[in-house]
């Protein structure tokens, strides 16, 4: 244990000194903010502004009413992303000359920028229930649905006005409805839908992200280890079975701590950030057992996949060969981000609990299961009971080919050659 | 340094009749698949003495190293360490340095050597103070708060030495260890180790370079295809082999090729090396070759270890 000990304390604050590590743990939650903040920002700066649109009617009244509407959207009652956007500014314009003269015109003044759009509402238009709205910035979501909505509303309050209604019901009947999904927790109506399908996919990426990138550490600090030959002068004093469990654990312990930075820097730092993340993305919600699963589940897994990264680096002598080696490492944990999907649609169908029975699975997708739906707590302790057994295999064979692996040079091993390093006696 | 609780240890602990044995290995083997890299060797190194592992490449010198100390296990056969069966607490008492010599290149020099001490039993404090006085004395005290890959390859394998004896081992191990060292580097280490060895250290080299060690060991094993061929007293081996060696240095030329006296001639360009045949009289090759040509030295000589060893591996062959 004293060993142990010494090589955790060494692996953990070589590690944590090195300015890669700083750098990293600096810039990741950068480049977080970045992710999460750049798009929204983009989308807030394009919207608002001020639209130019020509409404080309035969109806001169249909044409102000849809121009009215445009002026008077809905306010702010509902979950849309862009509804929380500033509101664009439009000022109307009505032409009553439906001629192909005019419709030239009303082209060349979009191309030449004097006109933001026009929108071509002729009766004809109306009675095939086909509406063009012709424009350079065809992308503007926000703004089509804007003018369908409009031109929508202003036709239905004709009709009914032409079937006697009185302003007065109309308003009332077009008054828009808002639709909010809301997940239903223990029995209490919580945290809306896709919040939590947010938080929990973030939560996975995040697992997935920080197991892949340590495991990976592992196994390159094993081949470090070879190839600078400092692995015989350790051996002369430390079991390769301490020297192993060192190295994960040491790795392990600069994970949790990165981690655990990455947490506090979102407290402290990114209250603004999370203020104006909020607008977009809803109260982002992380209750108290989703963060000890997630715990539980990355210890698991990175000590899963750090143990078979640590074989395949004692099983090769460079970088590059390792490269071509690490695909039984990776190819499970890879799988488990695309078994995904089928879960996050129906967390908890028969497919869904055996693939998360699975153990190199596991991590990611009961981690998943139990961040949208909590399944039976018989099933989560199967499933860890699942993974400790499978880490305890793993454990004892990737002891014995690091055992035999860290002492050999020159080619890497054959399949056959692997077996029989099994066998050695030590 | 530090070395008396262990040698208290040592008196109360060993049993009289392998008390003055710092190893024994008794009929060790190791194979792997079907390449035997040792095989049923046995040896004793008397505590106090130098001892030369010899042989060339691939002899199965580093395997016997790496079964001495656990790093792998024998096949067959037994390890004694000091008087006990070989358990890892003796490792403490051990100081190894492989002939594949390592140090993490971004480690400063000082915790390099506080993290190996450790590991070897010191404390933290004992390890720093120990380690600064070895860096003191072989002039890297200036260092000790550099990368290792800062230092140049001279200071890295004077940073080696210190791990390897910063625990005042008792038995100290050392692969191949004047392999790729600089001259100066070289004569400092003989220096530490005869110094060691005054303090009554069991030092062990293992070389394929024989000339090196010849002069240091007390005692040598010869082994070759991982048989031992020959072990025992290197000066009572020497001396079994007789001063039937010539050492000439001449002008003109002697015309030794064919004289019935010589078994061998081994021409170095500046002196010639002549090896006599049994019964012969060295006398008489010095008149003849006086006849011929001017002698400005004539030597007998003990034959080298590597004549030895040829001599060894061509009976076993």
């Amino acid at each position: 244990m004293h060993n142990i000990w010494t090589l955790v304390q060494r692996e953990y604050i070589e590690r944590v000194r090195s300015k890669s590590f700083v750098i990293f743990t600096l810039l990741m939650p950068a480049f977080m903010a970045a992710i999460m903040l750049i798009p929204a920002k983009l989308e807030q700066m394009n919207s608002g502004g001020e639209s130019q649109i020509v409404i080309v009617a035969n109806n001169a009244q249909l044409a102000s009413a849809v121009g009215h509407e445009l002026g008077n959207q809905p306010a702010d009652t509902s979950d849309d992303l862009d509804a929380r956007l500033k509101p664009t500014v439009y000022s109307i314009q009505v032409v009553t000359d439906t001629s192909d003269a005019e419709r030239e015109r009303l082209v060349q003044q979009v191309s030449d920028g004097k006109i933001t759009g026009f929108l071509w509402l002729t009766d004809d238009a109306l009675a095939d229930h086909k509406v063009v709205y012709s424009t350079k910035e065809a992308a503007d979501f926000g703004q089509s649905r804007q003018l369908r909505n409009a031109v929508n509303t202003a036709v239905t309050r004709q009709h009914l006005l032409q079937q006697g209604m009185s302003s007065n019901d109309i308003d009332a009947l077009l008054k828009p409805l808002t639709l909010k999904t809301i997940r239903i927790e223990k029995g209490h109506e919580g945290t809306s839908a896709t919040t939590v399908f947010l938080t929990a996919f973030a939560m996975v990426m995040l697992l997935y992200t920080v197991v892949l990138i340590y495991g990976i550490a592992v196994m390159r600090s094993v081949i470090e280890e070879k190839s600078t030959r400092i692995l015989e002068v350790l051996l002369s004093s430390v079991t390769s079975k301490e020297l192993l469990a060192g190295k994960i654990l040491g790795v392990g312990a600069v994970g949790l701590t990165q981690i655990l930075v990455w947490v506090v820097f979102a407290f402290v730092f990114s209250v603004p950030g999370l203020v104006a993340a909020k607008s977009f993305l809803g109260e982002i919600h992380v209750p108290v057992n989703a963060v000890v699963a997630f715990a539980i589940f990355f210890l698991l897994g990175y000590l899963l996949y750090s143990t078979m990264y640590a074989a395949i680096g004692s099983m090769v002598n460079t970088d590059q060969e390792a490269q071509q080696m690490q695909w039984p490492a990776m190819i499970p944990l890879i799988l488990g981000v695309i078994l995904m999907n089928p879960i996050i649609q129906h967390p908890n169908s028969p497919l869904a609990f055996w693939l998360s029975m699975v153990p190199f699975f596991a991590p990611i997708l009961m981690l998943l299961r139990i961040l949208i739906e909590q399944p039976p707590i018989w099933q989560i302790v199967l499933c860890i009971g699942l993974i400790l057994a499978t880490l305890y295999g793993l454990l004892g064979l990737s002891s014995r080919i690091y055992r035999v692996g860290i002492l050999m040079y020159g080619k890497r091993p054959t399949l056959p050659e692997l077996r029989r390093w099994l066998r050695y006696a030590g | 340094m530090g070395s008396a609780p262990n040698l208290k240890l040592e008196t109360t602990n060993s049993k009289a009749s392998t008390a003055s044995n710092a190893v024994e290995l008794h009929g060790i083997r190791k194979s792997f698949d079907h390449f035997i890299a040792v095989d049923r060797l046995s040896i004793s190194i008397r505590e106090g003495s130098v001892y030369g592992l010899l042989g060339p490449n691939g002899a199965g010198k580093t395997s016997t190293i790496r079964m001495m100390i656990g790093i792998t296990l024998p096949d067959e056969g037994e390890v004694r360490l000091f008087g006990e069966n070989f358990h890892r607490g003796q490792l403490d008492r051990i100081g190894y340095m492989p002939e594949e010599r390592g140090l993490y290149k971004r480690m400063k020099v000082i915790d390099h050597l506080v993290f190996l001490g450790r590991l070897h039993n010191l404390t933290e404090p004992e390890a720093r103070k120990r380690a600064l006085d070895w860096c003191e004395r072989l002039q890297i005290a200036d260092w000790t708060q550099k990368k290792v890959e800062e230092l140049s390859k001279g200071m890295q394998q004077k940073v080696q030495f210190i791990a390897t004896l910063l625990h005042d081992p008792d038995l100290v191990i050392m692969d191949e260890p004047f392999s790729g060292l600089d001259p100066a580097n070289a004569v400092m280490l003989k220096d530490v180790l005869i110094e060691l060895k005054r303090a009554g250290k069991t030092i062990l080299f293992s070389t394929h370079r024989m000339d090196q060690v010849e002069r240091l060991c007390d005692a040598i094993c010869l082994i070759d295809h991982g048989r031992p061929i020959l072990e025992g007293d290197l000066k009572k081996i020497k001396a079994s082999y007789g001063k039937n060696h010539v050492q000439m240095e001449y002008a003109g030329d002697p015309h030794l090729e064919g004289s019935e006296l010589i078994e061998s001639i081994n021409n170095y360009g500046n002196y010639v090396e002549v090896r006599l045949k049994p019964g012969a009289d060295a006398q008489q090759l010095l008149r003849m070759v006086s006849d011929r040509c001017r002698i400005s030295r004539f030597e007998l000589l003990e034959p080298s270890l590597e004549e030895i060893f040829i001599d060894q591996v061509g009976k076993h062959a």
